[in-house]
């Protein structure tokens, strides 16, 4: 996804070509541009610190998410539940879904499995033997998706698709716990060292180009889904008559489940002009959402879709379909913000002397505030 | 590598066909799309299009308990969605069984029942349990007595139009509410607590 941010690495390559060109001819110019193409896939992992926002940032909401439930554990996911263990496994019989919830009608293993998960989250999050944990969440957020799927929203269908597509990405590479190994155990370099003899040399290669092609793959399908995402939504409320009078707001503002602050809708669904505005400017940008990713423009519309998610979260009462949009965005910034970003949290840390963690989520620096030198 | 790459393509070629409307392709192919997209990848991005619910939705229950003798006792109409929006109001992060349970299950009832109210197909059969089992619980967990079957009725209440709706009382009785009342569904007895 972050093509543009490798395009400087591969430009001179282009460009060397691109003088050949006038020598060899078009089909050699062709081939230059795929074997371009082929060195940035097979050895150079792109946006190793967004892969690492979008482990820390679905570890996280998976964790807070599973605290905010926890005193409705049972009736979501456990065997008390109104869709009860006997309906979940006849419904996995019909669609192929399947979850390590219903294995087994036991409270007891419900609650094994309920602790495993938020251990997994965690594990997850901060980076450790990520590669393994990942493959563990994905099957912690099927399980739990697929155990309480009549009650899931966009945000959680978006969660389980992430998580399944991070296995594939080399997420632990940046800001985690794995991370602080490698460097702790080999200062000199930054990959690892894998000497050995001539066949484990040559394994090792081998894992290594596996290892980025699976995670650029990984990472274009990402952008691919979050791009589908938007253009989806956009493209059918163009279909959408009170998406085009612009009075689609109105009702959304006024169905009662979404209404945390009943007072506040209210007094935003009163300014019509402002509703039809934001309605039309929320099509526009969410169809222009895949266009708009290669060039800067995308910066302007990153921020309006964070502007509109953090609306929803507050006025509609969800936090976390919004945070799982947000990550999904975040995944689109170059890694030159997060390194800047980073550098910025090191900065502010050492100045305020505050202990060895890793920096937190990178989508919110500045609400993070610096508790050590509060006292 | 090349199968990397072209599974790649060939995933988010089949996503993009099951997300797209349906048309001339995904017709032809829609048992290779969905065999590969379905369950995982399963997904649904119309949020609130083409148009956003223009209802508010009140579902209710009310249970009968009958005695030996034959003779029925009917509970009064219990607000099951009240409680529901009561959970979400003033909560910054209200809870997927206030927010989800009830309304998905309503929705999920629609879909397989249609206007009548007989379960046509086994997952409908599955949808009317679940709806039975979350107002049952419910029931029991607000009313005292016992009971054998319980009746929902659901009110549909449509949202005022922006002009409209300035300054009548949105949530007052408006004319063209619609009120669904489902048959009674007998239930495993729910003794009195």
């Amino acid at each position: 996804m972050q093509r543009t941010e490798q395009e400087p690495v591969v430009a001179p390559k282009v460009s060397e070509r691109a003088t050949e060109r006038a020598a060899v001819g078009v089909p050699q110019r062709v081939l230059g541009q795929v074997h371009a193409f082929l060195v940035l896939l097979t050895e150079r992992p792109v946006s190793l610190y967004a892969a690492a926002v979008l482990r820390i940032g679905y570890g996280l909401l998976y964790l807070v998410f599973l605290l905010r439930e926890f005193p409705h554990r049972d009736e979501m996911w456990g065997p008390g539940s109104p869709w009860t263990p006997t309906l979940a496994r006849q419904l996995f019989d019909q669609s192929g879904w399947a979850s390590i919830l219903t294995l087994s009608d036991s409270r007891v293993y419900f609650e094994i499995c309920y602790a495993v998960a938020l251990v997994t989250c965690a594990l997850f999050l901060l980076g450790w033997r990520t590669r393994a944990m990942s493959v563990l969440f994905a099957v912690v957020v099927v399980s739990f998706h697929a155990r309480a799927l009549f009650m899931a929203d966009g945000g959680d269908n978006l969660m389980v698709l992430m998580a399944v597509y991070l296995v594939f990405t080399a997420c632990g590479r940046r800001w985690s716990l794995d991370a602080r190994r490698a460097r702790l155990q080999a200062p000199a370099g930054e990959t690892s060292d894998l000497r050995g003899g001539d066949l484990r040399h040559h394994l090792g290669d081998a894992r290594i180009v596996l290892t980025t092609v699976l995670h650029n793959c990984g990472m274009f399908v990402i952008a691919a889904q979050v791009c589908f995402l938007y253009g989806c939504a956009g493209l059918y409320k163009v279909q959408g008559p009170k998406w085009g009078d612009g009075t689609a707001l109105h009702y959304v503002l006024n169905i009662d489940l979404f209404r945390p602050w009943p007072e506040l809708s209210q007094l935003v669904a009163g300014q019509h002009l402002l509703i039809a505005v934001v309605g039309y400017l929320t099509v526009l940008v969410q169809v222009a959402f895949p266009f708009v990713l290669f060039g800067r423009i995308k910066y302007p519309v990153l921020i309006l879709l964070l502007g509109m998610h953090v609306n929803i979260a507050v006025l509609m009462g969800l936090p976390l379909f919004s945070g799982a949009m947000i990550v999904a965005d975040a995944a689109f910034l170059p890694d030159r913000f997060y390194r800047s970003l980073g550098r910025l949290w090191r900065r502010t840390f050492q100045r305020t002397g505050g202990v060895g963690a890793k920096a937190p989520v990178g989508t919110a620096p500045a609400a993070v505030p610096p508790q050590p030198s509060a006292e | 590598m090349a199968l990397c790459l072209a599974v790649t393509l060939v995933h988010v070629l089949l996503v993009f066909l099951y997300v797209a409307p349906p048309n001339a392709i995904s017709k032809a192919y829609s048992h290779q799309v969905n065999a590969w997209v379905r369950p995982v990848f399963e997904q649904n991005w119309r949020l609130f299009a083409p148009n956003p619910q223009s209802v508010n939705r009140q579902i209710s229950a009310r249970v009968k308990q009958t005695a030996p003798d034959g003779t029925a006792q009917v509970s009064g109409w219990i607000d099951l969605t009240a409680a529901d929006d009561s959970a979400v109001k003033h909560n910054v992060f209200p809870s997927h069984t206030a927010q989800n349970m009830l309304r998905q299950a309503w929705n999920s009832y629609l879909k397989t029942h249609g206007s009548n109210n007989k379960p046509r197909s086994e997952r409908a059969l599955m949808i009317e349990k679940y709806l039975r089992n979350i107002a049952a619980e419910r029931v029991a967990a607000q009313h005292g007595g016992a009971f054998d079957s319980i009746q929902l009725r659901v009110i549909s209440r449509p949202i005022a139009a922006p002009g409209a709706a300035a300054e009548s009382r949105p949530a007052a009785a408006t004319p063209r509410a619609e009120t669904r009342y489902l048959p009674w569904w007998k239930v495993a007895s729910h003794a009195a607590n």
